[in-house]
C-alpha cells in the first residue's frame, strides 16, 4: 500500500508540477532503483504488496493485491483485525468485503503456498479506496428527423446506492462515420435510492438524415460521504442513428424550416452522386463532406427571407435538389394595445405588432385576445393582403361586466409574446358619428336640435358638444345627456339671434371623457324674425335750395334688424300733432320733406315682418353758430382722429358728418353719432382715399336741436400736388422779373399747401433743355422758398439786363413736391448804361478836340515856328548832321551822319515805283532821295503826321493791278520803321488820301461782303472801339418791345444794333425757331461783361 | 392543304354547308382565345418566376422537371398526329391544367400571400384553360369527334414534398400550361389557315 501510494505521488507530481527534464530524469532513476530494491527484498522475504480496493456503489469494496502468492497455487486468509469474524479464506488474490467505516483498518493476510507461509499486514482506509461506477447502459436512442432532434434514455440504477448523492452524467454525440465529436454535455442529477430513467434530447444543427449520429454516456458519483478517490465510469456502449439510406433522387434537408433570422443553420443533401455546388439564393457556399456522397453547407447569420422563403439548392452533375428556409423573427410584444368601444356593444382592441417578423402565410403570427374574467377569447384572422389597419379584434361586451382584463397573445413558429390591458369599458367610449341632425324652431331665439346615435348607452351619460357657427363667429356648447339605446337625442339651444343664419354640428363623448366622436354633418338653419331692436341711425340735411329737408338713415345691421326690413315710416311730430309723412320702401334710405313753417321732430321707424322698430328721432331745427373756424387735420393710418372739448350744454350726442369737399354735389358722405360724454372719436371709412380733401362737421345736440360746433378739413393722407402752379411773368426790367402765379385747384393739390419753391438761373432754352434745371447742388441755381401761401407774386431782383433766365416754380405739401413748371425769360436791355456808354466817349472826344483847338489856336505861332517853319533849319535835323571828324575844317565837305531822325512830318516830294524791298534790307531814304539839288519832281506827296500802333489790315481787292494784288494800309511808327511804301501809282492815289492827317477807322470804299469776314478777323486783332461798319446786317428791333415767352415757346430778345466787337448775336442761331438775334441786341454793359461762355 | 389537314375534309363534307360559317367562326374564335392565352401564359410564367426568389429566374438555373400527375409535356411526336387527334390531346391537357393550376395557386397562397397579382393570374389561368379546353371540345364535337373528359377526371391536385419542390412543380405546371396553350394555338392555327376564307 505504501508503495502504491508512493507510486502515485510522483505521478501526481509529474502531472501537476511539470518538473524540469533534468530533475525528472534524476528522480525517475532514483525511484526505479528503489522500487527494484524493494521488490527484490519483498520476494526474498515472501511478503505481499499492492493491496488495492475499489467500490462501484459504496456498499462493498473489491480488493486485490499482488505478491509472490499470486503466482503460486496457495491459499490465503484475510482478516480484518478490528472486526470480529472477519476472516476470509481465499484461493484468489482478490476479495470482497463490505465497505468499512472511515478510518484505518488493519488487514492481515496469511498466505501459504507449499511449505512456505507468510503474513502480511496492511492498513486499509476508505481514503485509499477508489469509487468507480459501473458502465452505464443506454436504454434507447432515437431521433425525430423533422426537428433533427436526438432522444436518449438511460437508467441511473439508483437503487444500488445507499444514500442520496449527485451523479454527473456525461453525454457525447459523435457524427459521421469518422466519429467526429459534435456535442459533449454534462448532466447532473441526484439519485434517491430508486432506479430512474433519464431522458435527454438534443437538437442537431445538421439534419439527421444526412449523417450518422452516435451517442455514448458515462457517469461520475459525486458523493460527499465518500472520502476515497472518485473516478468516471467507462463510456457506455455507443448507440447510433444512421443517416438515411441513399434515395434514388437528391434530397435536401431541412425542408421548409422556419429559423430565427441571424442564426447559423446547416443544410445538407443526401445524394448518391457527387454534389458539385450548393447555393443559397444566388450565393454559392463551400461544401462540407458527410457520410457517403452527402454534403452540407453552413450558413451563418442568415438574413430575413422574402415571402416565398430562401431557396437552398444542391446541384449534381445531372440533377438539382433544393429546399426552402424561412428566416424571420418571433413576434414582437404587441404595442399600444388599446381597447375601446363605439357603442358599448362591441369592444375593439387595436395594437401595433411591433417589429415585422418577416414571416407570412401559415408562418405568420397568430393573435388571440383572451379575457381573463370571462375566460372568453377571440382569435385574429388575417385577411391578406396585409395592412397595418387590420390589427384589431372585436370582443362582444358582456352583460353586467364593465371591467375587462385582456391578454393579447402572439405566436408564430419562432416564439410567442403577449400584452395585457385592463379597462373599464364605460370609460373607454368613443361614440359613433352622430347622424340625422335636425333643427327645429322654438322661437326667434331658440331651436331644438335632434340627432341619432348608434349604441347602447343606457348605463352612461353622454357629453355632447354643439358647435354653433354664424357669420364670423363660432360658439361651442356642451351638454350632458342621459344615454339611451339606439334612439334620437334632443337638446334645446337658446339665446340665438333672430333672423340669423346658423350652422350647427355636433359630436359626443361619454361623460367620463375618453374621445370625441367625429363631427356630424353640418346643418344650416335661419332663425325666425323678430322686431328690430332699435330704430335706424338718422340724420337730416337741408336741400341745396333750402326749401326741403332731406332725411337720411342708415340701414339697420342684421343683428339689429332681426329680419328683412320691408319699409320705413317717416313722420313729423310737433307739439300740436304727429303727422305721418311717408312710407319708404327698402332699400331707399332717405326721404325729402318740405320744410314747414314750424319745426318738428322727425321720426323714422323700420318695419320687418315681425313688426316696427322703436322710432329714431331728430329735430329739424339747427342752432346757428357764428363763431366757427375752419381747422385742418391729417389722418393717421387711414383714420381721422377728431377731438373736441366737452360742452356741458350738449345733452344728447355729437354727430360728425363728413363729405368730400371737392365734390360739388350735396355735402354728405356719411355721419357718425358719438355719445355726449365723448370728447374724441376716430373716423374711418372705406370711402376715404389718400390725397382727397374731406370736410368734417361736428354737431352738438342741444335740446333736440343740433348746432354746428366745428368745421374741419383734412386728409387721410397727404400726397404731393399733381400739377404745377400756373405762373406767368407779369413784368420784366433790365434787372428784375416779376412773377405771378395762380392757386392750384384743391383736387390737384392733394394736401395742404405748405409753400412754393422758386428756382431761377441764367440760361437759355437750348442749353438748359438738355441738362434741365438742377436746383440741388448747382451753385448757379438760386432758390426761394415761399412759405407764405397767400403770396401770389414774386419779384426777382438783381438780375442782369438782356439775359435769359430759366424760372421754375413748384408747389409742395407735406405729401411731397409737386411737378415743376418752368419758363425762360430775358431781361430788358439797360438803356441808361447804353446811353452813358455812348455819351461819355463823345463828350470826352469833344472836350479833347475843343481843348486841342484852343491850345492850337493860342499857340499857333509857336506851333508854326516849331513844326512848320517857313524855312526849315537843317541844323535842327540830326539826320543831316555831318561828322565833324571828317568834315572839320571844311564846311563844304561834310559827311552825313546816319543818326535816327525823329521828324514830325516827312514830306515826300517825289516817289517812284521801286521793287518791293525785303524786310531785312534797310535802305536809307536819304541816300536815295537827296534833300537838295535833286531835279526829280515828286509824283506824289505823302505826309505822315501820326503813327498809331501797328495795325495791319489786308483787304482783298480783286480789281487791283498785277503788281499789288491787294490794297494795303499800314499804320506804322515812322521812328521805328523805315519800310518804304513801294506801291503802284494807282494805289498811291489812294494812299495820298488815306495817309493825310487823322485816319478814322473806317475804310471806304469797302465791299460789304468782305467786310463781314474782315470784321471777324478784326475781333481778334483790335481792342478799341470800332464803329459798326456793316449797318446793313443790323436787325433793327425796338428795344422797347420786349417779348417774354416761356421756355417752351421762344426766347425773348430785344433788338439792338450790335457792335462788330460784340459777341452778342453775331452768330445767328441755327435754330430757326429762335428769335432773329443775329443782328439784334447790343449792350454797352456787355462790352464790359465777363461772359461765362467766352 | 396538308395531308393531316386533309383529314378534316371528311367531317366538313359530311356537315351541311350552313354549319361551315359557324364552325369557322368558332375555330377562329377558339384560335384567338388560344393566342391570347399564350400571351397570358408567358406573363404568368414571368410573374411566377419573379415571386419564387433566387435562383429562380437567374440565367443558368434549370430546375428539375418534376413529374406532374396526369399531365405530361407535349410529346415530340405530337405534330405527326392528325389534327383531330392533336386537338383531342390538347383538350385533354387543357382539361387537366385547371386542377393543376388551382393546386399551384393554393400553394402560392401560402407561400406568397402578398402577391395578389400572381394569385389572380393563376386563378384566371385555371379558368381560361378550362374555357379554352371547352372551346376545343366544342370544335372537336363540331368536327364529329368524341369527348375527352375521362382524361380530365384522372388529374389530381399536385403535391410536392417540400416548398422547393412545390415551387419547381408550380413552375413546371405554368410551363406546361404555356406549352399546351401554345400547342393548341398552333393546332387551331392549322385549321384556321386551312379553312376557306
Amino acid at each position: 500500500m505504501n508503495i502504491y501510494l508512493f507510486w502515485r505521488q510522483p505521478s501526481q507530481m509529474v502531472d501537476s508540477k511539470r518538473m524540469r527534464t533534468s530533475n525528472f530524469q534524476w528522480l525517475l532513476s532514483t525511484f526505479v532503483l528503489l522500487y527494484l530494491m524493494v521488490q527484490v527484498n519483498s520476494y526474498k522475504n515472501g511478503t505481499l504488496n499492492s493491496l488495492k480496493c475499489t467500490t462501484k456503489n459504496l456498499v462493498g469494496w473489491d480488493c486485490s493485491w499482488k505478491g509472490a502468492f499470486e503466482e503460486a497455487n496457495g491459499t490465503s486468509e484475510v482478516c480484518i483485525e478490528d472486526r470480529p469474524r472477519s476472516c476470509y479464506q481465499l484461493k484468489k488474490t482478490n476479495f470482497k468485503i463490505p465497505a468499512l467505516l472511515p478510518g484505518d483498518h488493519e488487514i492481515t493476510v496469511r498466505s501459504s503456498y507449499g511449505l512456505e507461509s507468510s503474513i502480511s499486514n496492511f492498513t486499509l482506509n476508505e481514503k485509499n479506496v477508489s469509487l468507480i461506477p459501473d458502465t452505464p447502459e443506454i436504454l434507447s436512442f432515437s431521433a425525430d428527423f423533422p426537428t433533427s432532434t436526438l432522444f436518449l434514455e438511460w437508467n441511473d440504477k439508483g437503487s444500488n446506492f445507499p444514500y442520496h448523492m449527485t451523479i454527473i452524467w456525461e453525454i457525447k454525440i459523435l457524427r459521421t462515420e469518422r466519429r467526429e465529436l459534435v456535442k459533449l454535455e454534462t448532466y447532473n442529477m441526484t439519485v434517491n435510492g430508486q432506479d430512474t430513467v433519464h431522458r435527454w434530447s438534443w437538437a442537431s444543427d445538421l439534419p439527421l438524415e444526412c449523417a450518422t449520429h452516435y451517442v455514448s454516456i458515462r457517469c461520475y458519483f459525486d458523493s460527499l460521504y465518500f472520502s476515497g478517490h472518485k473516478e468516471w465510469s467507462n463510456w457506455s456502449q455507443m448507440k447510433e442513428i444512421p443517416y438515411w439510406s441513399p434515395l434514388p433522387y437528391l434530397k435536401a434537408y431541412p425542408q421548409d424550416k422556419v429559423v430565427l433570422a441571424g442564426s447559423d443553420i446547416t443544410f445538407c443533401c443526401v445524394s448518391q452522386t457527387k454534389v458539385q455546388v450548393a447555393q443559397i439564393g444566388s450565393t454559392f457556399c463551400p461544401l462540407i463532406p458527410l457520410d457517403g456522397e452527402n454534403v452540407a453547407i453552413k450558413v451563418r447569420n442568415i438574413s430575413v427571407s422574402e415571402n416565398s422563403g430562401t431557396n437552398v439548392i444542391f446541384t449534381t452533375e445531372d440533377d438539382v435538389c433544393g429546399t426552402v428556409i424561412f428566416a424571420g423573427f418571433p413576434p414582437d410584444i404587441p404595442q399600444k394595445l388599446n381597447c375601446e368601444t363605439h357603442d358599448l356593444k362591441e369592444i375593439i382592441c387595436t395594437w401595433n405588432p411591433g417589429r415585422p417578423t418577416g414571416l407570412v402565410g401559415p408562418r405568420n403570427t397568430n393573435y388571440i385576445l383572451f379575457e381573463s374574467f370571462s375566460s372568453k377569447y377571440v382569435t385574429f384572422k388575417r385577411a391578406e393582403p396585409f395592412t397595418n389597419e387590420s390589427y384589431q379584434l372585436f370582443f362582444h361586451v358582456l352583460p353586467n361586466q364593465e371591467i375587462y382584463n385582456f391578454t393579447l397573445k402572439a405566436q408564430n413558429p419562432l416564439g410567442k409574446s403577449e400584452s395585457t390591458k385592463l379597462v373599464n369599458i364605460t370609460e373607454r367610449v368613443s361614440p359613433h358619428t352622430p347622424t340625422s341632425l335636425k333643427v327645429e324652431d322654438i322661437n326667434s331665439t331658440a331651436v331644438t336640435l335632434s340627432w341619432h346615435l348608434l349604441g347602447n348607452f343606457v348605463q352612461i351619460n353622454l357629453l355632447c358638444q354643439i358647435e354653433i357657427n354664424k357669420a364670423n363667429s363660432k360658439q361651442e356648447l356642451n351638454a350632458t345627456i342621459k344615454g339611451v339605446d339606439n334612439a334620437d337625442y334632443l337638446i334645446d339651444v337658446h339665446k340665438l339671434n333672430p333672423y340669423t343664419k346658423y350652422t350647427f354640428r355636433i359630436r359626443c363623448s361619454s361623460e367620463t371623457f375618453w374621445k370625441w366622436s367625429k363631427w356630424s354633418n353640418e346643418k344650416q338653419h335661419i332663425t325666425q324674425e323678430a322686431i328690430p331692436s332699435k330704430g335706424p341711425d338718422i340724420w337730416r340735411e337741408r336741400s341745396s335750395d333750402g326749401r326741403n329737408l332731406v332725411i337720411y338713415w342708415k340701414p339697420l345691421p342684421i343683428n339689429e334688424a332681426h329680419g328683412k326690413i320691408l319699409s320705413y315710416n317717416v313722420s313729423c311730430s310737433s307739439h300740436e300733432e304727429t303727422q305721418f309723412l311717408s312710407e319708404v320702401l327698402d332699400p331707399q334710405h332717405k326721404a325729402e320733406l318740405p320744410l314747414g313753417k314750424t319745426d318738428c321732430i322727425i321720426s323714422v321707424v323700420a318695419k320687418n315682418s315681425a313688426g316696427p322698430s322703436p322710432p329714431s328721432k331728430i329735430a329739424t331745427i339747427e342752432i346757428p353758430n357764428d363763431d366757427l373756424q375752419v381747422e385742418q387735420v391729417v389722418g393717421i393710418g387711414k383714420k381721422i382722429l377728431l377731438s373736441w372739448h366737452r360742452d356741458p350744454n350738449m345733452t344728447c350726442d355729437y354727430v360728425i358728418k363728413w363729405c368730400n369737399s371737392s365734390r360739388s354735389e350735396h355735402c354728405l358722405m356719411d355721419w357718425k353719432k358719438v355719445p355726449s360724454n365723448s370728447t374724441e372719436t376716430i373716423i374711418e371709412s372705406d370711402q376715404f382715399h389718400s390725397g382727397v380733401r374731406y370736410q368734417f362737421f361736428l354737431y352738438g345736440c342741444r335740446n333736440q336741436g343740433y348746432q354746428l360746433l366745428r368745421s374741419v378739413i383734412g386728409y387721410i393722407e397727404e400726397l404731393a400736388p399733381v400739377v404745377a402752379p400756373n405762373f406767368t411773368v407779369a413784368d420784366t426790367s433790365a434787372d428784375s422779373i416779376l412773377v405771378k402765379w395762380e392757386d392750384i385747384p384743391v383736387e390737384e393739390l392733394r394736401g395742404f399747401l405748405r409753400g412754393y419753391l422758386f428756382y431761377f438761373q441764367k440760361g437759355e432754352k437750348d442749353t438748359l433743355k438738355m441738362r434741365g434745371l438742377e436746383p440741388v447742388g448747382s451753385s448757379d441755381v438760386k432758390i426761394k422758398n415761399i412759405t407764405d401761401i397767400s403770396q401770389k407774386t414774386l419779384r426777382i431782383a438783381d438780375l442782369q439786363g438782356k439775359t435769359s433766365y430759366h424760372l421754375v416754380l413748384q408747389a409742395y405739401t407735406d405729401g411731397g413736391l409737386g411737378p415743376r413748371k418752368s419758363m425762360f425769360v430775358v431781361t430788358k436791355e439797360n438803356s441808361v448804361g447804353l446811353i452813358i456808354a455812348i455819351l461819355i466817349p463823345v463828350a470826352v472826344a469833344v472836350i479833347v478836340g475843343v481843348v486841342t483847338s484852343i491850345l492850337c489856336y493860342r499857340k499857333r505861332e509857336w506851333i508854326k515856328e516849331t513844326f512848320y517853319p517857313d524855312i526849315p533849319n537843317p541844323e535842327n535835323c540830326k539826320a543831316l548832321q555831318f561828322q565833324k571828324s571828317v568834315c572839320e575844317g571844311s564846311n563844304a565837305l561834310k559827311t552825313l551822319e546816319m543818326n535816327p531822325c525823329t521828324p514830325n512830318n516827312v514830306e515826300v516830294l517825289e516817289t517812284r515805283a521801286v521793287p518791293k524791298i525785303e524786310d531785312t534790307e534797310i535802305i536809307s531814304p536819304v541816300a536815295e532821295h537827296p534833300e537838295e539839288g535833286s531835279n526829280t519832281e515828286p509824283e506824289n506827296h505823302v505826309v505822315v503826321s501820326y503813327c498809331p500802333p501797328i495795325i495791319e489790315e489786308e483787304i482783298p481787292n480783286p480789281v487791283v493791278d498785277e503788281a499789288g494784288g491787294t490794297n494795303q494800309v499800314i499804320y506804322m511808327d515812322v521812328q521805328s520803321m523805315y519800310q518804304p511804301q513801294a506801291k503802284p501809282e494807282e494805289e498811291q492815289d489812294i494812299d495820298s488820301v488815306v495817309g493825310a492827317g487823322y485816319k478814322p477807322q473806317m475804310r471806304l470804299p469797302i465791299n460789304s461782303a468782305l467786310e463781314e469776314t474782315a470784321a471777324e478777323d478784326d475781333i481778334d486783332k483790335t481792342a478799341g472801339y470800332r464803329p459798326q461798319a456793316n449797318v446793313n446786317t443790323w436787325n433793327l428791333v425796338s428795344p422797347d418791345s420786349p417779348r417774354s415767352t416761356d421756355s417752351n415757346s421762344e426766347v425773348v430778345s430785344f433788338g439792338s444794333p450790335c457792335s462788330i466787337n460784340s459777341r452778342q448775336f453775331l452768330i445767328p442761331p441755327k435754330d430757326e425757331d429762335s428769335p432773329k438775334s443775329n443782328g439784334g441786341g447790343w449792350s454797352f454793359t456787355n462790352f464790359f461783361q465777363n461772359k461765362p461762355n467766352d | 392543304m396538308s395531308q393531316r389537314e386533309g383529314s378534316l375534309e371528311e367531317p366538313k363534307a359530311e356537315s351541311s354547308n350552313s354549319l361551315l360559317p359557324h364552325l369557322e367562326a368558332k375555330i377562329q374564335q377558339t384560335h384567338s382565345l388560344a393566342r391570347l392565352l399564350t400571351k397570358y401564359a408567358e406573363q404568368l410564367l414571368q410573374e411566377y418566376v419573379q415571386h419564387q426568389g433566387e435562383p429562380f429566374g437567374l440565367p443558368g438555373f434549370s430546375p428539375p422537371r418534376l413529374p406532374v400527375a396526369g399531365l405530361s409535356a407535349p410529346a415530340p411526336g405530337h405534330t405527326g398526329l392528325p389534327v383531330p387527334e392533336r386537338l383531342r390531346l390538347d383538350a385533354a391537357a387543357l382539361a387537366t391544367l385547371p386542377v393543376l393550376l388551382d393546386g399551384v395557386r393554393r400553394h402560392q397562397a401560402e407561400l406568397n400571400p402578398r402577391a395578389p397579382r400572381l394569385l389572380r393570374r393563376l386563378e384566371e389561368a385555371a379558368r381560361q384553360a378550362r374555357a379554352l379546353g371547352a372551346a376545343v371540345e366544342t370544335v372537336l364535337a363540331a368536327l364529329g369527334h368524341g369527348s375527352t373528359t375521362e382524361a380530365a377526371a384522372a388529374a389530381t391536385t399536385p403535391t410536392a414534398p417540400g416548398g422547393f419542390s412545390a415551387k419547381v412543380l408550380g413552375l413546371h405546371v405554368c410551363g406546361l400550361y404555356g406549352e399546351w396553350v401554345s400547342r393548341t394555338e398552333g393546332d387551331l392555327g392549322q385549321l384556321v389557315s386551312g379553312a376557306p376564307a
